[in-house]
C-alpha cells in the first residue's frame, strides 16, 4: 500500500512538473505572438498524431499478443504490412511535411515597423533599436521592448562565437552568427513580461544569458523610446553622486558607456538606463540596488568566466554608493 | 573437375548479374543527384543571382524540371525491375532458393523496392518548392 502511494506521489509530481512547462514566461505552449500561435498548433497537431498511432499500434500489439493469440493468415498480414507500414506512413509524412512547409513562408515575413538589431555577447545581448524615422540607433542592453500588434524586424548577429536568439512565447529562434547578419520578426499579439534565452552552448555562462522581453501598448512603447534616447539622469542624492565619482574614478567607463557622462566604452553593456530594466547581468540578478551590490561585489562568482573584474576589494560604502547610483539611471 | 565445372558456372551467372546490380544502385543513385542538383541550385542562385531570385520562378521551374526527369528515370528503373522481378511472367514472386532464377528474381525485388523509396524521397527532397517561393 505503501509503495503504490509513493508510485501516485511519483507520478503526480512528474505530471504537476511536466505541466509546468505548458505555461509561464518562457514557454512554446503559452504563445503570445502570431509566429508562436503557428507553432503551438504545429505541436499540437503533431502531439495528437502521435498519440492516436501510439494507440493504434500498442492496441495491435495486445490485440495479436493478449487477445488473438495464433497465427494470421499471410494475405492480412501482407495488407497490414503494405498499408500500414508502406502506404498509410508515405501518405502521413506528406501530409505532416506539406502542413510544416506551408507554414513557414509566414514565419519569415518581415516586419513592418521598428527594427531592432540584437549582438550576442559573451554572455549578454548588445540591443539597438533603430527608429523607422531614420535618427541614430538607440543603445540597450539585456532586455528587449516591442510594441504590441506591430512586427518587428529583429537582425541578429554575435561578436565572438555562434548564439541563438530565442523568446519561445512569441517565435522561433535564429542564430545568431559573427560577421554574418541572420533576421526574424517578431509580431506579439498580448502586452506582458516573457523571456528569451540563448539557445546556442556558446561558453561557461551560456545558462545565464538571458533577457525579459516587455511588450507594451504602442504609446507607451514610443513614450519609452523616446525617454530611453535621453541622456542618463542626474544623480538624485548624495549617495548617488558620489557612486557617480566611484563610478569614473575606478574606470568603469573603460568598458561602459552612460550617454552624457564621459563613460563611453563600448566593450560591455550600456549601461544609461540600466536602472529601468527589470534585471542586471543579462537576465540573472533584479535590477535593484541589492542586485547591483551582488553583481559588483561578487561578478564572478555569479557568472563564471565573466569579463567584467569584480570589485570586491572597493570600500563597502562605496560599492553601496555605486550601487544606488546604477539603480538611479532610470 | 566437376568442382572446377560447377564453380565457372557460378562465375558466369555471377557476371551475368553485373546489371542486376546496375539496377539496384540506379533509383538511390537518381534520388542523390537530385538532392545534389536541387540543394546546389537553390545555393548558388540565392547567392548569385539575386535578381533572377526575387520571385522565384526560375528556381522553382528549375527544380520542377529537375524533378520530372527524375521521376522519369525512377520509373523507368521500377518498371524495369518489376519485370524482372517474375522475368518468367509466370505470375511467381517467389524467390527463396539458390538458384539462377531466384537470384535474378530476387535483385529484381530490391530494385524495385529502392526504386519505390527513390521516388518518394524525390518527391519529398522537391516538396518545399511548392511552398517556399523565395530565398529569405
Amino acid at each position: 500500500m505503501r509503495v503504490r502511494l509513493r508510485i501516485r506521489a511519483g507520478v503526480a509530481s512528474a505530471c504537476a512538473l511536466s505541466l509546468g512547462g505548458c505555461t509561464g514566461v518562457q514557454s512554446v505552449l503559452d504563445p503570445a505572438g502570431a509566429d508562436a500561435e503557428v507553432l503551438a498548433t504545429l505541436f499540437w497537431v503533431l502531439l495528437s498524431g502521435a498519440v492516436v498511432l501510439w494507440l493504434l499500434l500498442n492496441g495491435a500489439f495486445f490485440y495479436v499478443t493478449r487477445m488473438r493469440v495464433r497465427p494470421h493468415s499471410r494475405k492480412i498480414g501482407e495488407a497490414v504490412i503494405i498499408g500500414a507500414g508502406i502506404a498509410f506512413p508515405t501518405v502521413l509524412l506528406a501530409i505532416l511535411l506539406s502542413y510544416g512547409l506551408s507554414i513557414m513562408p509566414d514565419q519569415r515575413a518581415p516586419g513592418d515597423g521598428l527594427t531592432v538589431r540584437v549582438t550576442g555577447e559573451q554572455w549578454w545581448w548588445r540591443v539597438e533599436y533603430l527608429p523607422q524615422d531614420g535618427g541614430g540607433p538607440v543603445v540597450s542592453a539585456n532586455e528587449l521592448r516591442l510594441p504590441v500588434g506591430a512586427r518587428t524586424e529583429i537582425k541578429l548577429t554575435a561578436a565572438k562565437v555562434i548564439h541563438s536568439f530565442w523568446v519561445p512565447n512569441l517565435g522561433g529562434k535564429m542564430d545568431m552568427f559573427p560577421g554574418r547578419e541572420t533576421r526574424m520578426a517578431l509580431e506579439p499579439t498580448r502586452t506582458g513580461v516573457f523571456r528569451g534565452q540563448c539557445a546556442e552552448f556558446c561558453g561557461t555562462s551560456h545558462a545565464l544569458m538571458a533577457f525579459p522581453v516587455v511588450v507594451l501598448p504602442p504609446e507607451e512603447f514610443e513614450a519609452w523610446l523616446a525617454k530611453e534616447r535621453e541622456d542618463a539622469a542626474a544623480p538624485a542624492d548624495a549617495a548617488a553622486e558620489r557612486g557617480r565619482e566611484v563610478f569614473l574614478a575606478e574606470g568603469c567607463g573603460a568598458c561602459h558607456a552612460v550617454r552624457g557622462t564621459p563613460a563611453k566604452g563600448a566593450v560591455g553593456p550600456d549601461l544609461t538606463h540600466v536602472g529601468g530594466r527589470r534585471t542586471i547581468g543579462a537576465g540573472t540578478l533584479p535590477a535593484t540596488a541589492e542586485g547591483f551590490g551582488q553583481w559588483l561585489a561578487r561578478t564572478d562568482h555569479i557568472k563564471p568566466d565573466v569579463r567584467m573584474p569584480t570589485y570586491r576589494a572597493l570600500p563597502e560604502q562605496d560599492l553601496i554608493d555605486l550601487a544606488t547610483y546604477l539603480k538611479g539611471l532610470r | 573437375m566437376a568442382q572446377h565445372r560447377e564453380e565457372k558456372t557460378e562465375l558466369k551467372t555471377f557476371s551475368e548479374e553485373q546489371s542486376s546490380l546496375w539496377l539496384i544502385a540506379l533509383g538511390p543513385t537518381i534520388w542523390a543527384l537530385h538532392f545534389i542538383a536541387c540543394y546546389a541550385a537553390t545555393a548558388v542562385v540565392c547567392a548569385k543571382l539575386d535578381r533572377l531570385a526575387e520571385d522565384g520562378w526560375l528556381l522553382r521551374a528549375m527544380i520542377g524540371t529537375a524533378t520530372a526527369v527524375a521521376l522519369a528515370l525512377i520509373a523507368w528503373t521500377g518498371w524495369r525491375s518489376w519485370r524482372q522481378w517474375d522475368f518468367l511472367d509466370d505470375r511467381d514472386h517467389v524467390h527463396h532458393r539458390p538458384v539462377t532464377e531466384h537470384r535474378h528474381e530476387f535483385l529484381g525485388h530490391a530494385s524495385f523496392l529502392l526504386a519505390c523509396l527513390s521516388f518518394v524521397g524525390v518527391l519529398y527532397v522537391a516538396l518545399p518548392a511548392v511552398f517556399v517561393t523565395g530565398c529569405v
